[in-house]
């Protein structure tokens, strides 16, 4: 009867304790546990920052490294293929400088062009922003002059490739050389301007 | 003679005692607890302000650190790779082209050729490894001129696999033309090594 008389402060009281109790046992018994928590926290997120941190660099790399190569392909395509317009009359000059260095003079040159370069397996034949130029010519000379305008191209600053030779004995001590040349022009179409290729 | 028994109470008599006693003790133990917990909840605050500080900040470094990822993602994004691929592909075999040195290739084939065999035509394909397909044709004025080719190319570590692919004879000179594999001097010892043993891989794979 008394107890139920005195209900709402006691219950009022109870509930206080209780939840004094409850905060007690949650953070003071386990205060060093809670410490240990918060230190954990801290080591996750510094090997979050850490992989986080790593995971840019690698992103930023691969970037810059792509950036890299388009930077080294247009390179190419600017300074050594260059474009028919500023460099061919240039490389036949150069070819036909280097026959008369060997003592080679060659009755005929023929060109050949061939279409744009296209990347292999797309649909639309997309190109590649560089097309192919052929000369080829015959000499006849000595084993030595052959050599020697061999070597020429080769030293040449000229983006010249040999793609073949064909050699036959004319007579003792004299040859007919067959050179077949190649080079590559950068497509004057292909968009430089912005440094992208 | 009968007592008498007056009750002169306004209201019924109630022992509260151990009601107070109980909110006595209740209210105590609360205080104690009370004060106990205010004071641990202004240690843990002090002890771990540092901690959580830094955490805090830590946390914002790793946002920034993953914004900074993000952005370089999508810029990676806006590159066309595929292409780019091809592109680098196709630069680095006309590169290897230029650069491969038919003066070395003709001072092999010199050191190579036996005295009664010609060559009459060479030309290269190039491989994705390095290495270079020479398809050549030779005269030669005796009947042994290919095998003695085909023998000194396998002695020749510059050569690999000459195989023959026609032999024929006419107005006293034979004629034969061979391909055969050839590896420039200028690629390294380990890289022949890794070319040989992708070529092992790729006809395992065949069979």
């Amino acid at each position: 009867m008394i107890w139920r008389e005195k209900k709402t402060l006691l219950i009022i009281l109870g509930l206080i304790l209780l939840a004094n109790t409850l905060f007690f046992f949650t953070y003071r018994v386990q205060y060093k546990s809670r410490l240990d928590a918060l230190d954990e926290r801290l080591e996750t997120a510094k090997s979050q920052l850490e992989q986080a941190r790593t995971a840019r660099t690698q992103a930023e790399r691969t970037f810059q490294g792509y950036r890299q190569v388009e930077k080294d392909v247009l390179l190419v395509f600017n300074e050594h293929f260059s474009t028919q317009t500023e460099r061919l009359t240039m490389m036949i000059a150069e070819v036909k400088r280097l026959a008369l260095a060997s003592n080679l003079v060659p009755a005929s040159y023929s060109f050949t062009q061939q279409g744009e370069k296209k990347i292999e397996g797309t649909r639309a034949g997309e190109s590649l922003g560089a097309h192919e130029v052929g000369i080829r010519f015959n000499v006849s000379g000595s084993y030595q002059q052959v050599r020697r305008l061999i070597n020429l191209l080769e030293l040449s600053q000229q983006f010249v490739i040999i793609n073949g030779i064909g050699l036959n004995a004319v007579d003792e001590g004299a040859l007919s050389l067959s050179l077949d040349l190649k080079t590559l022009f950068r497509d004057e179409t292909a968009d430089t301007k912005n440094n992208r290729l | 003679m009968k007592p008498i028994h007056l009750n002169l109470a306004a209201r019924p008599y109630r022992d509260y005692r151990p009601v107070y006693a109980a909110v006595v003790v209740m209210s105590l133990v609360t205080a104690y607890l009370l004060l106990n917990n205010i004071e641990t909840y202004y240690r843990y605050i002090r002890e771990t302000k540092t901690t959580r500080a830094e955490i805090a900040t830590i946390e914002g470094q790793t946002q920034v650190e993953r914004n900074k990822r993000e952005a370089a993602q999508q810029r990676l994004a806006t590159l066309d790779l595929s292409r780019l691929d091809k592109q680098t592909k196709f630069v680095n075999a006309r590169l290897a082209e230029r650069a491969f040195s038919w003066s070395t290739l003709l001072d092999e084939l010199e050191s190579i050729l036996a005295d009664d065999v010609r060559l009459q035509s060479v030309s290269p394909r190039f491989q994705d490894d390095g290495t270079i397909i020479l398809t050549m044709s030779f005269r030669s004025k005796s009947s042994d001129g290919m095998i003695t080719t085909i023998n000194r190319m396998n002695g020749d570590p510059q050569f690999r696999n000459p195989f023959p692919s026609q032999e024929s004879f006419a107005e006293g000179t034979y004629s034969f033309d061979l391909v055969v594999q050839y590896i420039p001097v200028t690629m390294k010892k380990s890289e022949i090594v890794r070319t040989s043993a992708r070529a092992k891989r790729k006809s395992g794979g065949r069979r």
